[in-house]
């Protein structure tokens, strides 16, 4: 058992990179990404779990980084959308390009992450399934239809 | 922004139980705590992490109950083998709580401890006549899922238990039905239906404070103004007194009718 500290050492991955920080206990995922790494492609819009825009993968499991711990991601892979470019732009992401999946894009980081996370738990979803997972993030420009075209755009693309 | 707390992480069960007679407050998920914190509804000044504890995950078949432990999460629940095979009723409701992160994060311990009345997973565990282990330093119980939630946010926990595990009894049996009302994250009225060998559990959850339920030998049987009139209804933004009992009405007669062509 750790005795109960107000600020812990954590080794956490982001996007490949791991380093060792000191972060507050009461520090979330979103605020070490955004304020402390510097990665403000993550976006902070409800903090209830509800719109998506801050969603990033954890060992590969989407999380909702506005509320889940930076002490929690210790010892972890986190995968942001800067993740995306890092080697050339993601295939997803070319796929959300051409099917105009963004307008403001304010919710894209969101939606990039957790389709990023469908695609890698089942490479070929169904429409059905890939609005079944998109069902938590919220989008207030593009009616959906071309986010959930590029998502099949980019499962049949990656077809081999 | 989190208010100000203190976390230590356990890695036992009697870790746990250690830090929480310290007046620490347990969390695994976080999907329901960090929201009350956020919300500024809750403020405790210790958190102990549960995550790190193994005795507390996993899945496994004893007899004829298939036993969770408090820490698996909802998607782990759902990809379980062991619970696909003998509780698929569970499998059905938990696949649709929330949304994917909640139940990538969320585990069945929580969501019950928290008694969020709207929960999906208290219906099931109730319909499915589930029962919770309570560990304290001292002594161990063992509770039934519908006398574990005494109504809004509150349980027959004491502060000084830890929900170890959830057993629920094997039944292989594809003849349930779960209905529900969703317009916001949680659903405003959900009901629950399942043969069992001692007969047909309907259970209305998410209206009311806690869930009501009656047993049944033949689905004929089931007197579904009564039941309503049972509620003691949580109004919100999503309805009122009369509405809710007026939807909780028509989603039972429904689920009723659903089971009955299932059963043809």
């Amino acid at each position: 058992m750790t005795s109960a500290v107000e600020s812990l050492t954590v080794s956490i991955s982001v996007n490949g990179q791991q380093g060792t920080h000191t972060v507050p206990a009461r520090m979330t995922l979103a605020q070490f990404i955004r304020d402390q790494l510097g990665l403000t492609g993550t976006k902070i819009s409800c903090e209830l779990q509800v719109c998506g825009v801050c969603s990033v993968l954890v060992d590969g499991r989407p999380v909702s980084s506005c509320t889940f711990l930076a002490a929690d991601a210790d010892g972890c892979d986190v995968a942001t959308v800067e993740g995306l470019s890092a080697n050339g732009l993601d295939p997803l992401a070319e796929a959300f390009a051409a099917e105009f999946a963004l307008q403001c894009g304010f919710c894209t980081p969101g939606f990039l992450m957790m389709a990023k996370a469908l695609l890698r738990a089942n490479p070929h979803p169904t429409r059905e399934e890939i609005v079944d997972h998109l069902d938590g993030n919220i989008c207030r420009c593009t009616g959906y239809e071309p986010i959930i075209e590029a998502v099949l755009a980019a499962a049949g693309g990656s077809d081999d | 922004v989190l208010p100000a707390f203190r976390l230590a992480r356990a890695y036992t069960v009697a870790d746990a139980l250690a830090m929480m007679a310290e007046g620490a407050t347990p969390y695994c998920g976080g999907t329901e705590l960090f929201l009350a914190m956020r919300m500024g509804l809750l403020r405790p000044p210790i958190l102990v992490d549960l995550k790190r504890v193994a005795e507390l995950r996993g899945v496994r078949r004893a007899g004829d109950t298939v036993v969770i432990g408090a820490g698996t999460t909802h998607a782990e629940i759902v990809a379980d083998p062991i619970v696909r095979a003998a509780a698929p009723f569970l499998v059905d409701v938990v696949r649709r709580v929330g949304n994917p992160r909640v139940r990538a994060q969320g585990t069945v311990g929580g969501n019950l401890c928290f008694a969020e009345p709207r929960s999906d997973v208290t219906t099931a565990l109730v319909c499915l006549g589930a029962t919770v282990t309570l560990r304290s330093a001292e002594a161990t119980r063992t509770v039934p899922v519908e006398n574990f939630v005494l109504g809004a946010f509150e349980t027959e926990r004491d502060d000084s238990e830890l929900l170890t595990e959830v057993s629920v009894p094997a039944s292989a049996a594809d003849r349930f039905v779960y209905l529900k009302y969703q317009i916001q994250e949680r659903p405003t009225v959900a009901v629950g239906m399942l043969a069992g060998e001692h007969g047909v559990r309907l259970v209305i959850g998410a209206a009311g404070e806690c869930p009501v339920w009656t047993d049944v030998d033949s689905v004929g049987d089931i007197d579904v103004p009564a039941m309503v009139e049972r509620l003691e209804i949580v109004e919100d933004v999503t309805g009122s007194d009369d509405y809710k009992r007026h939807v909780a009405g028509v989603y039972a007669r429904r689920a009723i009718e659903e089971f009955s062509r299932r059963a043809a």
